[in-house]
């Protein structure tokens, strides 16, 4: 049994990611990150565990490997990710509770996405009964499409404990530890958001000593002289390149916002407001992709052949 | 100069001929020095062979670093140089800056790891026969039609009614994360997960409809010990006994090691194959906790004939032990072939556990009267009547046998034995030795079908259901007619 180790993304299925839906990159980035942060502000709503609601966004990670984002609405996967997270863990939670989170969360009253914060309106959030039993319908759904497409298995290891853990070794690099415990959750957490999906791409270890050393750079503390991260069996290129993966988050949201209107200000992404995104750069997507159906090869072909001849008609 | 031909040898022709053996011989030599170089080369080759072999058997997480240790170009190609080093640094400091340094020796730990990917179908699988219907699930016996083995294709209930919307089962999911976690000889193997979502059905051009069953693919054992207990027309010998104990335990071992309770710990859930070999079944209950337990689980667990007096009175935290009691419920069982504890109800129960292992005090379980439906308990005040009649009861155990049962049977879950200390018991080095599995009798298969009776035993208890409220019970007269009771004390012959 391996209570520390996570199933990984193979190459294959990074490299098709970009098929399973026929979206620009940056754009399935950006549903990537405000889904997760949409998870996180749920589970911090719900009042569950991190390590819950971190173990949903690696859920999330990993489905978005196997099926199209497109599929089902967003907010509805990450509602659906954290009911079985929760459902299997210590914790779990209502669909009534799950039910009038998002609902918060997604009307226009919410803070999520919006600064400076809006004015409460009580109405905006209102639940009705029928929207609850559309909502709940919908997840459960999501749910069994969520757990078919990873085969069943939930198992997912946190790299929060073994980081404690390494900067015990450590003897906390003689800093506060308050503080320098802090830094490295900070950068867990952080991770979880970052559309590398450095937690389906590596082990907890490799991020836990990732994060510690970025903590450490950031409090100015004292790190051994030798290459003391193989002593965590983590190599230099791995951490070298999960050391900048967790540094460049901030900027990247930062200019992500500014370069896409619809995902950066406004409120959560939907699937409505992604299709204008489209549209508004001239990207039909076809109905198939909308479906979640991968397109093969031929068909795409015959598509580009039929679009083709539809231009020369024209 | 007549008389000296000019053939003759000479001195000189002597001298020559000298010279060139000489030649000859230090060219032997040469070859001769050279091929015992060679020869003492490839043996020292050899050897340095066979000892990294020895150190890749002895370590294989390592061997993926063996690999690597032989490819140096490439690791050198990832790894910027040494002397290279400190420039990078100077431009990024996040770069991970150390002292140049060998680290080419270093062996780095790797976790092997399976992907993660979509639940394969049902279709792969044809089915041969029903073999039960269990609390959680029918099961039924069928082939993989890609490799022909039998398999065991267990399907989880999907309780999809309007009043229970709680979307797919939490037990069936902590069964499949548990056993897919699991790898132990006496614990059932769970192939994989297949689902049937009406893809076929739904033809190719459909998107995949929704999961209309979930299936565990689980490996084919032949008997379960309850229908073999049943059938039997004498019981186990103390020696296959001892076979079926020792692997149980060393199954429940391996859970308790590795975090697991499994909480429904029953003989109905025990296969046993029929090369002898035990295996730790249905998992319907079983979860992670951790160390100490989680407070607040539930304790509605397990079958009510196997279930602890803690849980019994109503305790929220428990551990490990409520498993080792179900062991030694099963202990009983295997040695009678008979339940030991059929109680009708929580209050039955109770009542003949403490007529079997004694009341309960503040000596034999320190701390007892806190639990929640232990505060209003009425039992007799005698000490007479207190103690256990295990010994009593099974006649022919040896002493190391009942203090084994009575360990486990303990009313104190804090003084049973864990799984670990019980493989250590002494019963199990006695004679007579612990059959070999291979030994071990094969039993007839129910009509070649593998169907097997519906159970008898109460099934574990239902998600969600009410704890039983004892209530203010009073036991106190359960010893009343003891001294009316006939004393079995016969005996009998038997080959061991």
């Amino acid at each position: 049994m391996a209570h520390m180790a996570n199933p990984l993304a193979t190459a294959d299925q990074l490299y098709r990611r970009n098929n399973l839906a026929a979206l620009p990159q940056d754009l399935q980035d950006a549903i990537f990150y405000q889904t997760q942060l949409l998870t996180q502000a749920a589970g911090l709503l719900l009042r569950i565990p991190q390590s819950v609601t971190a173990q949903a966004n690696v859920i999330l990670a990993r489905y978005w490997l196997v099926d199209s984002p497109l599929v089902h609405e967003p907010s509805d996967t990450s509602a659906a990710s954290l009911f079985v997270t929760a459902k299997l863990s210590a914790h779990p939670v209502p669909p009534r509770d799950l039910s009038n989170v998002y609902a918060y969360l997604l009307s226009p009253g919410s803070s999520l996405f919006r600064r400076p914060a809006p004015p409460d309106d009580p109405a905006s959030y209102y639940l009705s009964e029928a929207a609850y039993t559309a909502f709940h319908n919908r997840i459960l759904v999501v749910e069994a499409r969520i757990l078919g497409a990873l085969s069943f298995d939930t198992h997912v290891a946190l790299p929060h404990p073994l980081a404690v853990t390494y900067l015990q070794a450590l003897d906390f690099m003689a800093q506060p530890r308050a503080r320098i415990t802090r830094r490295v959750v900070e950068y867990l957490n952080t991770a979880l958001l970052s559309p590398q999906m450095l937690y389906v791409t590596h082990q907890p270890h490799a991020l836990a000593v990732a994060a510690i050393y970025n903590a450490a750079k950031d409090t100015g503390a004292k790190m051994p002289e030798c290459p003391w991260w193989e002593v965590f069996d983590v190599d230099r290129e791995e951490l070298g390149f999960l050391v900048v993966g967790m540094r460049s988050l901030d900027g990247w949201v930062r200019k992500m916002g500014e370069e896409i209107e619809e995902f950066g200000a406004g409120s959560m992404v939907r699937r409505r407001g992604i299709e204008a995104e489209l549209a508004k750069r001239g990207i039909v997507i076809a109905q198939n992709g909308v479906a979640g159906k991968e397109l093969d090869e031929e068909e795409a072909m015959m598509r580009s052949l039929d679009e083709r001849a539809a231009q020369m008609e024209s | 100069m007549a008389g000296k031909s000019r053939w003759a040898d000479s001195e000189e022709d002597a001298a020559l001929e000298a010279k060139l053996k000489r030649e000859k011989e230090e060219k032997k030599r040469l070859k001769a020095e050279k091929a015992r170089k060679a020869a003492e080369e490839e043996q020292r080759r050899a050897a340095e062979a066979a000892t990294r072999q020895q150190a890749a058997a002895a370590l294989p997480p390592q061997d993926q670093d063996e690999d690597d240790a032989r490819r140096p170009a490439k690791r050198r190609k990832l790894t910027p140089d040494p002397d290279a080093r400190p420039q990078a640094q100077g431009t990024a400091s996040v770069q991970p800056s150390d002292k140049p340094e060998d680290d080419e020796g270093t062996k780095l730990l790797r976790f092997e790891c399976n992907g993660f990917g979509p639940a394969p179908s049902v279709e792969n699988y044809d089915k041969l026969n029903d073999i039960e219907e269990g609390a959680y699930g029918w099961v039924t016996r069928a082939k993989d039609l890609r490799n022909n083995r039998v398999v065991a294709l267990k399907r989880l209930k999907l309780d999809d009614s309007a009043q229970n919307r709680v979307g797919l089962p939490e037990t069936g999911l902590r069964e499949i994360q548990i056993l897919k976690d699991c790898s132990h000889r006496n614990v059932v193997e769970l192939h994989e997960v297949v689902v049937n979502d009406g893809a076929a059905t739904a033809g190719s051009g459909g998107a995949p409809g929704r999961i209309e069953s979930i299936f565990l693919v689980l490996e084919f054992v032949e008997h379960d010990l309850k229908s073999i207990l049943e059938d039997m027309p004498e019981p186990f010998l103390a020696s296959e006994v001892k076979t079926l104990m020792l692997q149980l335990a060393s199954g429940v071992a391996y859970l308790h090691e590795n975090w697991v309770l499994h909480r429904d710990l029953k003989t109905s859930n025990l296969l046993l194959n029929n090369r002898g070999r035990l295996k730790i079944a249905d998992f319907g209950m079983a979860r992670y906790v951790g160390e100490p337990a989680p407070p607040k689980l539930t304790q509605l667990v397990v079958t009510l004939w196997y279930r602890a007096p803690e849980l019994l009175l109503g305790a929220r935290t428990y551990g490990a032990a409520v498993d080792m009691w179900s062991v030694g419920c099963i202990f009983g069982e295997l040695l009678t072939r008979e339940p030991l504890l059929q109680g009708r109800n929580e209050v039955d129960e109770l009542t003949k556990i403490f007529e079997l292992c004694g009341i309960p005090t503040e000596e034999v379980w320190p701390g007892f009267r806190r639990l929640p439906n232990a505060r209003s308990l009425r039992l007799p005040k005698s000490s007479a009547t207190t103690g256990s009649v295990i010994r009593a009861k099974f006649p022919l155990l040896t002493a190391a046998g009942s203090g084994l049962l009575n360990g486990l049977l303990s009313l104190d879950p804090d003084r049973r034995p864990s799984a670990k200390e019980m493989l250590q018991h002494e019963y199990f080095a006695q004679d007579p030795k612990p059959k070999h599995e291979d030994m071990f009798p094969t039993f007839p298969s129910k009509a070649g079908q593998e169907r097997r009776r519906r159970r008898e035993t109460p099934n574990a208890p239902g998600r969600g259901q009410k704890a039983a409220d004892l209530g203010s019970v009073d036991f106190s007269g359960i010893f009343a007619g003891r001294e009316k009771e006939e004393r079995g004390g016969g005996f009998t012959l038997r080959m061991v």
